[in-house]
C-alpha cells in the first residue's frame, strides 16, 4: 500500500501526496499522486495507472472517503497519468476528469463517457472545488502536447506533472528534496529528453516564475520546497531540452 | 469467487473462427469442383444423367453450407464481443479486490465490487447463451454435411455407371468424398473445443 503525507493543512484544506509503493512491480515506473481538500471536497490529480490503483485507492481511502472525490484532474494523457480511470468511474460515474481539450477524445479508450470530461482550453481555465478556486496552468509540450499544470494560490502549491520529476534510486526516495545538486542530477536525463520543447520551457519558465509557489510537485520524484523552487525553475531554465542521444 | 478465465475462451474461440474460415474455404472448392462436375456429366451426356443431378445437388450443398458457416460466424463474432467485455470485468474485478483487500473492505469498494459481479454475471448469462447457440448452429452445420456425404456417396456409385467416363467421374467424385470427409474433420475438432466445456 502507498503511503499519504499530508503537507500543507490549514483547516478544511490540505494537500495530501500520495507515494513509494513498497509493493510496486519494478516494470511500473513509480507515481506520485495528489490530493487537494477543501471544505469536505477533493481533487485528485494524475490519479495513476490502473495497475496501482488499489495502491492509490486504499492508501487514499485511509486519509479521506472517496465518495467525496469531486472530480480528477489529468495533467495529460499517459497511461501512469489517467489509465485507471474506468475504476474510479466505478465508484462514481458522474465524477468529472479534468484534461486538455485535446485529449478528451483519447482518454475515453481508457473510459468515461462525453458527459465525463471537461475540457480545459489551451490558455487554461480555473477549476472550483468547494469554494476553493485552482488555476490549471498550461505547460504545453512539457512533455504532452497538451499538458496542465494545477496551481493552488492559497496553499502556495503548484502540481506540475512531469516537470520536475526525478527517477530516484530506491530507497533513496525521501518525499522532499532534501539535497538539490545531488537530486537535480536524477531529474536531469529525464528532461533532456521527455521535455520537447525550449521555447515551451522557456513561456512556462517565464509564467511559473510568477507565482508564488512554496511547494512544486512532481508526478514522479521528490517536492521542491522553499528556495529549491527558484532552484529548480532556474535550472529548468538554462537546460537545453527536446534532445535524444543517437 | 473463482475468476473464470475469459482470455483462454477468447483463444479457444479464436481457433473455432479459423476453423470456420477453413470450412468456408472448402464450401467454395466444393462449388466449384460441382460446377465442374456439371460440365463433365453434361458432356458424357446420357450415361451420367444421375451423375449430373448429384453434382448440383452438391453444388446447392455447398450454397448452404456457405450460408449455414456465415450465421456460424455471426454467433462467434457476437461470443468474441462478450468474452472481450468478460477480459474486461476480469481485470476491474481482480482490482477492486486487491482495492477491497487493502482497504480493509471500504465499503464503497464492497458497493462497487458487486456492482461489477452483477455486471459480470450478466455477460456471463449472455456467453453461456452465445455458447448455446453456436453448439445448435454447429449441429444443424453436422446434419448439413452428413447430407453432403449422402451425395458424395451416391455420386461415387452414379460414376460407376458412366461407361467411358467412369474413370473421370470417379476421380471427381472421389475428391467430393475428399472434401466432405475434411469438412466433417473439422466440425469434429469444433465439437471438441474446450469453449463447449466450460459452464
Amino acid at each position: 500500500m502507498k503511503a499519504t503525507h499530508c503537507f500543507y493543512q490549514d483547516g478544511e484544506h490540505k494537500w495530501v501526496a500520495i507515494v513509494r509503493d513498497p509493493a510496486r512491480p519494478e516494470c511500473l515506473i513509480d507515481t506520485n499522486e495528489y490530493l487537494v481538500v477543501h471544505n469536505g471536497a477533493g481533487l485528485l490529480m494524475d490519479p495513476g495507472g490502473a495497475e496501482v490503483f488499489p495502491a492509490v485507492f486504499s492508501a487514499l481511502s485511509a486519509e479521506f472517503d472517496p465518495g467525496a472525490l469531486a472530480g480528477l484532474f489529468a495533467s495529460h494523457q499517459d497511461p501512469d497519468i489517467i489509465s485507471s480511470l474506468a475504476l474510479w468511474l466505478e465508484f462514481n460515474p458522474r465524477l468529472p476528469c479534468y484534461v486538455s481539450w485535446l485529449w478528451a477524445s483519447f482518454i475515453p479508450h481508457f473510459g468515461g463517457s462525453a458527459e465525463t470530461f471537461v475540457a480545459i482550453p489551451d490558455e487554461g481555465m480555473e477549476i472550483n472545488l468547494n469554494g476553493l478556486t485552482l488555476q490549471a496552468v498550461p505547460a504545453h509540450y512539457l512533455h504532452s502536447s497538451g499538458n496542465f499544470h494545477l496551481y493552488d494560490a492559497k496553499a502556495r502549491v503548484f502540481f506540475s506533472g512531469d516537470v520536475g520529476a526525478a527517477l530516484l534510486p530506491p530507497k533513496s526516495d525521501p518525499l522532499f528534496v532534501e539535497n538539490f545538486d545531488a537530486h537535480i542530477r536524477h531529474a536531469e536525463a529525464f528532461h533532456r529528453r521527455w521535455m520537447g520543447s525550449n521555447e515551451a520551457k522557456r513561456a512556462w519558465c517565464e509564467r511559473v516564475s510568477r507565482l508564488s509557489i512554496d511547494m512544486l510537485c512532481p508526478q514522479h520524484g521528490a517536492i521542491y520546497q522553499g528556495a529549491d523552487v527558484e532552484r529548480f525553475i532556474n535550472w529548468f531554465d538554462g537546460l537545453r531540452v527536446g534532445i535524444a542521444a543517437g | 469467487m473463482p475468476v473464470p478465465s475469459a482470455g483462454r475462451d477468447l483463444a479457444r474461440i479464436v481457433s473455432i473462427n479459423e476453423e470456420i474460415k477453413s470450412i468456408v474455404a472448402v464450401a467454395f472448392k466444393i462449388n466449384i469442383m460441382a460446377l465442374n462436375a456439371i460440365f463433365l456429366a453434361k458432356r458424357a451426356g446420357t450415361t451420367a444423367l444421375g451423375f449430373g443431378v448429384l453434382s448440383n445437388e452438391l453444388r446447392v450443398f455447398s450454397q448452404d453450407l456457405k450460408t449455414a458457416m456465415g450465421g456460424l460466424s455471426g454467433v462467434i463474432h457476437k461470443a468474441v464481443t462478450e468474452v472481450s467485455v468478460l477480459l474486461q470485468d476480469q481485470r476491474t474485478l481482480r482490482l477492486l479486490q486487491q482495492a477491497e483487500a487493502q482497504s480493509g473492505g471500504h465499503a464503497r469498494v464492497r458497493e462497487a465490487l458487486r456492482l461489477r459481479l452483477e455486471k459480470m454475471e450478466r455477460h456471463q448469462l449472455s456467453l453461456a447463451t452465445q455458447r448455446r447457440q453456436l453448439r445448435q448452429v454447429l449441429d444443424n452445420v453436422a446434419q448439413l454435411v452428413e447430407l453432403g456425404g449422402v451425395l458424395a456417396k451416391s455420386a461415387k456409385i452414379e460414376a460407376a455407371y458412366g461407361q467411358g467416363f467412369s474413370a473421370s467421374l470417379g476421380q471427381v467424385s472421389g475428391e467430393f468424398d475428399g472434401v466432405v470427409e475434411e469438412i466433417r474433420r473439422s466440425l469434429g475438432n469444433l465439437n471438441k473445443s474446450e469453449f463447449f466445456a466450460r459452464r
